[in-house]
């Protein structure tokens, strides 16, 4: 604030508009929200009021091309109603807690191996990196041809490795191993992102910690313990939060790989959405279950939030 | 001496040893990706293939097919021009607002910070068909200039997050030297911040370089011609034609789409991290 | 407001000075133009040839013309944002029962259709189904693709088995085929192929999902439970395990590189085998649909129908390019004869249409005696009744049937959901 004053003084002096706008631009309280406002401005217009119309779609009877008009929050009670809605309800939860546990576990494994000397350190990082770099509309598609049931690379290495009787699994189209499907192909997708974070936060870490840990006699395990894991803990919350939201809303693995089935019992909140707002042309209703997205990644952000602030401030 | 050296070595192995499940696991595909691309259709048909190796010869015809016979060249200009330019905006509207919060005070900074971040919980299949209609409200219908436009809905917030985070690192004296010395606050940040924040600007232009990329769902939306699509919207509209797939042009298809990315990766790696490092930890 | 080329601009300018210069009203001077938004074809030599016709109408008529392709299943996201924003293309395929869902948005093009039916006879049932909404014409049927049997002749021959007539008999030689190793291709999963078997079977037994009253839902009959447990046999005995996981690609695969005997499919699963030269397209033929136990022969079909947004400010231009298209006997044929036996006209005189002599093995497309429908027939195509086919529940029905659970058990949870979607 005492720098501010003295700057302001010192530029009194020529009357210049140049000069007038060097001082204004050089105010906090101008040049905060100008720097600011790009950033407000795209995200109202492409952002705030399209969402707003989406509100306005789930409580609304919109169809698609014709008039609508409102009716509350029929979509919403209704929607409780349908089988398919339940079971992708439970789907979403079982499909984001199984992915992400193993997305932490396996992230913070990989982090801690890619953390040590490395030989080919360069190129081990990237080929790691790569499943979360190619598009995901085509990598998907690659494993739905890996898991094809009549060419399944997954089933024939099993076989040939002795572990499968043939044919193997038919990974696609049976319940569980549907949803195990989904859910390996979304770990696949994420890891290198958990991994290449939690990474960062681990060169982070000061290397005296650990040698003054060592000193008093700690083993590896309890350096982990003690050391790593503490300061490693506004990172993971970070990452986790972002992959909750990531993986929530997932769409295009269940839509390519299972379209949902079988029997729904792959259908995550987007795919359903997909097909009763779009392909059935109930706009309203596909708003609704979208919007049921919203409170539990609004519970999770601001669970992650609290946290982070505790730790970190 | 020797058994210390020896135990490092050891130490050493083990954990390249691990990392060969990992390595499998996130390379595979894209080996039988590869592969895949580069047998003949008769292997890819038959049923006693083994499915790991070519066997039958390899052929370069799902690439020449893919390049030659199809708009393939054009979607990823397309895609290069629109990811190019959206990470671009992004980076100059993301810094901007970053550097305003975390080190100006003003009216709303806190709310405002929370408020961009959580647009990132809306998601783009729900925002899809309102945001179409403004789209063509200000005149884009059918435009890569659309995505252009769009993109940074999602790529701002990230990273207006990591800079944010990565601009707290550097010492606020740093700033106040320069200001004593006389520099306004535009010139130390473009100045003094700026170079200093490298690290963490590139790993942001990495990260929304590689999320407009594979974006899906405007691209589709927005356009339609096969003039203004992007690489992989007419990958999978133009090889995939009713029930029948082209799988061999599809996996060619994926293979160069990754190409750029992979490529941009390898050289800036080493940015990626240390920028996360900083961005990532505050 | 739409996004101005710089090309258009510049037409348009130009345009404009010389009207200026010459004294000329504007509507005369400005530029005609119409973008046609098409799918993808499953014969990409098609689509050439519809780019062909296209240009030859652009010098024809002086009118601009611009076609783009989308796969089909994306069109539900596009159309979708194209009505949203009232704006994007003039003229837009409408496959199936699209004209139900987009009815308020499209032209009437009644005096269209009355035109092509003067030429070439009575538009067929099935497409009048789908493109006639309520007695008004919603979009100008073109084509259809309909489902047929493709089956491996040589491995008949081989077994001396006789080409099934009802699909009583292709249980009997089903399991014949599933102890050679080459069982049939019936997907019960989550996709329109599905659909597409499960349909004719339960009409072949007489029943149906909804009355021709687009209220009353009759999926708890009879005729279904025979149709369940008929699908649990064929399961049982005839097929494996797999089908439960396939996409609307995955019969055709099957056929094509040498595991299925016979799959339910259009003729696409044998044109790739023989274009692609694989060793099992000489093997493949087809035959007329199945017939049920009472000698009438159901059959699923996709007609393809071309519709005009009434958003489009060329509507006029729209008509006349669907006229050059279809109208002239000549472009029509030129225009089927490209595809290869995939999209056959629909209309009642051009039945017999000399595409079908370019292969001999598709003499069977002929399908005389056969009666084709779309998904969920006798019922109009309301949205109702769209929504119960995208929700599966006839598929989902087998799926839990074939799995274990009682055919009293699935068919009363198929009634349920009906009912709900109904009632909403």
């Amino acid at each position: 604030m005492a720098i501010g004053g003295v700057r302001a003084v010192a530029a009194q002096a020529p009357a210049s508009i140049r000069a007038r706008l060097s001082v204004l631009l050089d105010r906090d309280r101008v040049l905060g929200p100008l720097f600011v406002s790009p950033a407000l401005f795209l995200l109202l217009l492409l952002v705030a009021y399209p969402f707003c119309m989406a509100m306005y779609f789930s409580v609304s009877n919109a169809f698609i091309g014709r008039p609508s008009h409102l009716v509350g929050f029929v979509n919403f009670i209704n929607l409780w109603k349908s089988d398919a809605f339940r079971q992708t309800f439970q789907n979403a939860f079982v499909f984001t807690g199984a992915a992400v546990a193993c997305k932490i576990v396996l992230g913070l494994s990989l982090a801690l191996l890619l953390n040590e000397q490395l030989w080919w350190k360069r190129a081990i990082r990237g080929a790691v990196l790569l499943p979360w770099v190619i598009p995901t509309a085509l990598s998907t598609l690659g494993w739905w041809w890996m898991f094809n049931s009549l060419y399944s690379v997954v089933n024939w290495t099993g076989i040939a490795m002795g572990l499968m009787d043939p044919p193997g699994p038919n990974w696609l189209g049976q319940k569980y191993y549907a949803m195990t499907a989904v859910v390996l192909v979304n770990i696949w997708r994420g890891l290198p992102f958990f991994a290449i974070t939690i990474l960062a936060g681990l060169v982070a870490i000061p290397k005296e910690l650990y040698e003054a840990a060592h000193a008093d006699g700690a083993g590896t395990v309890a350096r982990f313990w003690y050391v790593t894991l503490p300061l490693l803990k506004p990172v993971l919350a970070i990452v986790v939060l972002f992959s909750t939201i990531f993986t929530f809303s997932e769409f295009n693995i269940v839509f390519v790989l299972t379209h949902g089935g079988p029997v729904n019992s792959t259908h995550l909140f987007a795919t359903l959405a997909r097909q009763i707002g779009l392909e059935s042309g109930r706009i309203g209703e596909g708003a609704a279950i979208s919007l049921y997205l919203f409170p539990v990644l609004a519970l999770v952000v601001y669970a992650q939030l609290r946290f982070v602030r505790k730790e970190v401030y | 001496m020797a058994t210390v050296g020896a135990r490092r070595l050891g130490r050493r192995i083990v954990i390249h040893l691990l990392l060969v499940p990992f390595l499998i696991f996130a390379l595979f595909p894209f080996y039988h990706m590869a592969l895949t691309s580069l047998k003949q259709d008769k292997e890819l048909y038959d049923r006693q293939a083994v499915p790991l190796l070519i066997r039958q010869g390899a052929t370069l015809e799902h690439y020449a097919k893919l390049l030659w016979e199809t708009e393939f060249l054009t979607w990823t200009k397309n895609s290069l021009l629109v990811t190019v330019l959206a990470t671009t905006v992004s980076l100059v509207i993301g810094t901007a607002a970053a550097y305003a919060l975390a080190r100006l005070k003003f009216f709303g900074v806190g709310g405002i910070g929370t408020g961009i971040f959580v647009t990132y919980l809306v998601p783009t299949s729900l925002l899809f068909l309102p945001l179409a209609q403004v789209v063509n409200w200000l005149g884009l219908g059918d435009s890569k200039w659309a995505l252009v436009v769009t993109y940074p809905t999602f790529l701002v917030p990230f990273c207006t997050w990591l800079l944010i985070g990565y601009f707290r690192t550097v010492p606020k004296e740093i700033e106040e030297c320069a200001m004593v010395d006389g520099a306004t606050r535009i010139q130390a940040l473009w100045r003094i911040i700026l170079p200093i924040a490298v690290p963490g600007l590139v790993c942001a232009a990495l990260f929304a370089f590689t999320l407009s990329w594979n974006e899906f769902i405007y691209a589709l939306t927005f356009t339609s011609s096969s003039e203004e699509i992007t690489a992989s919207v007419g990958i999978t509209s133009e090889l995939i034609r009713g029930d029948i797939y082209f799988w061999g042009s599809l996996m060619a298809g994926a293979v160069l789409g990754s190409v750029p990315i992979v490529v941009l990766y390898v050289f800036f790696l080493d940015y990626y991290v240390s920028g996360l490092t900083a961005g990532a930890v505050k | 407001m739409e996004h101005v080329s710089r090309r258009r601009f510049l037409t348009t300018a130009t345009g404009l000075a010389g009207i200026l210069a010459a004294g000329v009203s504007p509507a005369r001077g400005q530029q005609r133009q119409v973008s046609y938004l098409c799918w993808n074809n499953f014969a990409p030599a098609s689509d050439k040839k519809l780019a062909e016709i296209g240009q030859r109408f652009a010098k024809d008529t002086g009118i601009k013309l611009k076609i783009d392709h989308i796969a089909a299943p994306q069109q539900a996201a596009k159309y979708a944002s194209e009505v949203q924003t009232q704006a994007g293309h003039d003229v837009v395929e409408m496959r199936m029962h699209f004209p139900w869902l987009y009815e308020p948005q499209l032209v009437d093009v009644s005096d269209l259709v009355a035109e092509m039916e003067k030429k070439y006879g009575a538009v067929i049932p099935s497409a009048r189904e789908t493109a006639n909404v309520k007695g008004v014409w919603r979009a100008v049927p073109q084509y259809h693709a309909f489902f047929v049997a493709a089956y491996r002749e040589d491995l008949f021959k081989k077994a001396s088995l006789k080409t099934p007539d009802t699909w009583e008999d292709l249980y009997a030689v089903g399991k014949e085929l599933k102890k050679m190793g080459h069982p049939i291709g019936i997907p019960i999963s989550q996709n329109y192929d599905s659909i597409s078997t499960a349909g004719p079977v339960l009409w072949a037994f007489g029943g149906m999902e909804v009355d021709k009253d687009g209220k009353t839902v009759r999926i708890n009959s009879p005729a279904t439970e025979q149709m369940v447990e008929w699908y649990r046999k064929i399961y049982r005995d005839c097929m494996e395990p797999e089908v439960l996981s396939w996409t609307d690609a995955s019969n055709n695969e099957s056929l094509q590189q040498g595991k299925a005997g016979w799959i339910h499919n259009p003729v696409s699963a044998y044109i790739v085998a023989r274009n692609n030269k694989l060793p099992t397209a000489d093997g493949i033929n087809h035959h007329k649909s199945l017939a049920g136990q009472n000698g009438q022969r159901h059959e699923t079909d996709a007609p393809r129908h071309i519709g005009i947004w009434k958003f489009s400010k060329n509507i006029e231009p729209s008509k006349e390019w669907i006229r050059y298209l279809l109208g002239k006997r000549e472009v029509y044929d030129e225009y089927i004869m490209s595809g290869d036996a995939f999209n056959l006209p629909v209309y009642a005189n051009l039945q017999d249409h000399p595409v079908l002599k370019t292969d001999p093995k598709f003499a069977a497309l002929k399908q005389e005696g056969v009666q084709f429908h779309c998904y969920g027939w006798p019922a109009p195509a309301s949205d109702k009744v769209q929504l119960i086919t995208n929700s599966f529940i006839l598929p989902n029905m087998l799926a839990k049937a074939v799995t274990g659970t009682s055919t009293k058990e699935v068919v009363a949870w198929a009634d349920g959901e009906m009912k709900k979607i109904i009632a909403e």
